[in-house]
């Protein structure tokens, strides 16, 4: 009986993984195949893989777009990871009048739906002669991995016992000093998993990049839009682009997927 | 040379008068445990003089010089936490090198009083585990070799052995005052155990609702309890509470109550003389002070056997006195008879240790 339950459970998660793996394979596949092979019916899983997809999306604006895509994505999570700890240290150890209506403040701006804000957001960069730079993307997702990171962080703050932060003050450190030397590395965990889902929350947004950028500043997930042309879709393309776009996010999820393990399992964010 | 002073503490916590008005001296070298239930304000005491509460009034010396303003890291005070407080993410060498690391000491000399502290506590072979890896035990020793590395002035244990279980407690127990006596460091302990109190303490502090009852060795307050409360929270089974009435008759003071009535000796006489016949007393008697006997003899008061309660060569007797309950304790070998339940029995109390407290201000009278 145990033993059947435990077969059950494997082919159970393997089914699932393998409804979710599947598009994944697909698009793996489709990035190696040319026009032909893509629209044969029925589909073709052997074939002799080709890597002028690849080529041409190397060609094209794509490469400056994922480099775009990264630069704004990466400095907004550094960002909202920076001050995001800090303000999350702060709810979590001081007491501050009106404390819970502030934090409630900051996370409904993270329930602000993106498409409410974006004409105003247009007006406000145009003025500031912000529009199609990094600066303004940067400062937009800021807002909403910031007030994501300082809810989650807090929850991982909590967990950390005072008297942890009491024994190394009486050890003779300073409140900054504790803060990056006990508190700061006990909450590692919590800080892999907030940083992964800023970074993919960054990469992956669409609406505002879309609206605040023509061309210098233009997302990977923007370009790839464009990719539908008057020619029809080019899906060889379009997958091969996919392909190198996911490759930040699966490598950074590897090297931090320990951190990320034991912070989904622990913090606010169960 | 450490002496901690405390004059006239005060801390509240909102409404909570936390510590009030909390006076006290601990000498050089001496181990003073803060004794008290849940919420007499032993812990606040404790924070208040490690610096993580600041006191709503009063001083704290610490060598004649006020440490009030101090931030705890420059009070040079060591502190045993109730959970040890080990950093999860370093192991038992950069637990130890962290306090002397804040110093900046050099990298010779923290290695040297790593290896030395390792040596004193027996840890060498656990220096590169980290606390996860460690019994409770073993953490309680790194606990300590992190307390004792940096040789602070003082040291403040809260509770250090409550996360122990009954046999490593009572072992831990005596290793902790060896070890402050050999390094001589002034100590403030707190517990709620009245036995781990009277094992480790030079000097009890007795403390309830944020007041001190009594200061005193372990034998004083166990001896001359100032009031109800210290008699009822030392000792165990604690002791024995009958409410009475003195009477006088021919020359001779009597103790009465509704189930007996006995005569005090002289010496006690004495001492009662002034106290008026209408004043409602209680009298306070210990287990360990009451004698059985089989038989009838004319000065005891007879009672019923309602539980036994042996231990290994002790036994504890549950007498029923009316409606009246009393417990009584004794060697086994000195009793001189094995009592029976339901059987009745003559008990005698020990008059030097007899005590009379004053029903409604509960001071002791003697």
């Amino acid at each position: 009986m145990k033993i059947l339950k435990r077969v059950l459970g494997i082919v159970l998660a393997l089914f699932v993984a393998a409804v979710f793996l599947f598009p994944l394979l697909w698009v793996f596949l489709s990035s190696f195949k040319t026009k032909l092979e893509l629209l044969a019916v029925p589909p073709v899983f052997i074939f002799k893989p080709t890597l002028q997809n690849y080529i041409n999306a190397f060609n094209s604006d794509f490469p400056m777009q994922v480099r775009n895509s990264l630069i704004i994505a990466i400095s907004s999570t550094v960002i909202s990871i920076v001050l995001g700890s800090l303000t999350a240290y702060g709810f979590s150890r001081y007491s501050i009048k009106g404390s819970d209506f502030l934090q409630f403040w900051i996370l409904s701006l993270r329930m602000l739906p993106a498409i409410a804000v974006v004409v105003p957001f247009y007006l406000v960069f145009r003025s500031l002669k912000l529009l199609d730079t990094h600066i303004a993307l940067i400062l937009v997702y800021c807002l909403f991995n910031i007030s994501f990171s300082v809810w989650v962080l807090k929850g991982f703050f909590d967990e950390i016992p005072l008297e942890l932060e009491e024994a190394a003050m009486l050890d003779g450190y300073t409140p900054p000093q504790v803060f990056f030397k006990v508190s700061l590395p006990l909450a590692r965990s919590g800080l892999a998993t907030t940083a992964i889902f800023c970074l993919i929350q960054s990469l992956n947004e669409f609406l505002l990049a879309v609206s605040l950028t023509t061309r210098v500043a233009e997302t990977a997930p923007v370009g790839l839009s464009k990719v539908q042309t008057l020619m029809g879709v080019d899906w060889g393309l379009l997958s091969a682009g996919s392909i190198i776009f996911m490759l930040p996010v699966v490598i950074f999820t590897i090297v931090v997927r320990n951190e990320l393990v034991r912070g989904m399992s622990f913090g606010r964010m169960r | 040379m450490s002496r901690l002073v405390l004059e006239h503490l005060h801390c509240w916590y909102g409404q909570t008068h936390a510590v009030d008005d909390l006076s006290l001296v601990v000498e050089d070298g001496e181990l003073c445990v803060l004794l008290g239930p849940t919420g007499c304000g032993k812990t606040s005491t404790l924070r208040m003089i490690a610096g993580f509460v600041r006191p709503a009034s009063g001083d704290i010396y610490l060598d004649d010089r006020r440490i009030n303003d101090l931030y705890p890291g420059d009070r040079n005070i060591a502190m045993i936490f109730q959970s040890y407080a080990l950093y999860p993410h370093k192991t038992v060498r950069e637990q130890f090198a962290f306090p002397l690391k804040a110093s900046k000491m050099s990298a010779q000399e923290i290695e040297k009083r790593i290896q030395e502290t390792a040596d004193f506590l027996h840890m060498h072979e656990f220096l590169d585990r980290y606390p996860a890896e460690l019994s409770a035990g073993q953490q309680q020793r790194v606990a300590v070799g992190r307390a004792i590395i940096r040789r602070p002035k003082l040291f403040l244990m809260d509770e250090p052995l409550s996360q122990l279980d009954a046999r490593l407690r009572v072992e831990m127990r005596a290793t902790l005052r060896r070890l402050q006596q050999d390094l001589g460091i002034t100590t403030v302990y707190v517990t709620h155990d009245q036995l781990e109190a009277q094992s480790v303490a030079d000097k009890i502090v007795v403390m309830r609702s944020g007041r001190i009852q009594q200061v005193g060795s372990p034998l004083e307050v166990y001896r001359h309890p100032a009031n109800i409360f210290v008699a009822s929270f030392i000792g165990s089974p604690p002791m024995n509470f009958l409410d009475c009435r003195l009477e006088r008759r021919g020359g001779q003071i009597f103790v009465r109550n509704d189930h007996f009535v006995f005569a005090l000796e002289p010496a006690l006489a004495q001492k009662v003389e002034n106290i008026p016949p209408e004043k409602r007393l209680v009298l306070g008697i210990r287990p360990e002070h009451i004698q059985l006997s089989p038989e009838a003899k004319a000065s005891a008061i007879p009672a019923e056997v309602y539980v036994l309660e042996p231990q290994s060569n002790e036994l504890v007797v549950d007498l029923k006195l009316g409606d009246l309950a009393l417990k009584m304790q004794g060697d086994k070998r000195e009793m001189g008879f094995r009592p029976q339940l339901g059987q009745t029995v003559w008990m005698e109390f020990q008059q030097e240790h007899l005590h009379l407290f004053d029903k409604n201000s509960e001071v002791c009278i003697i």
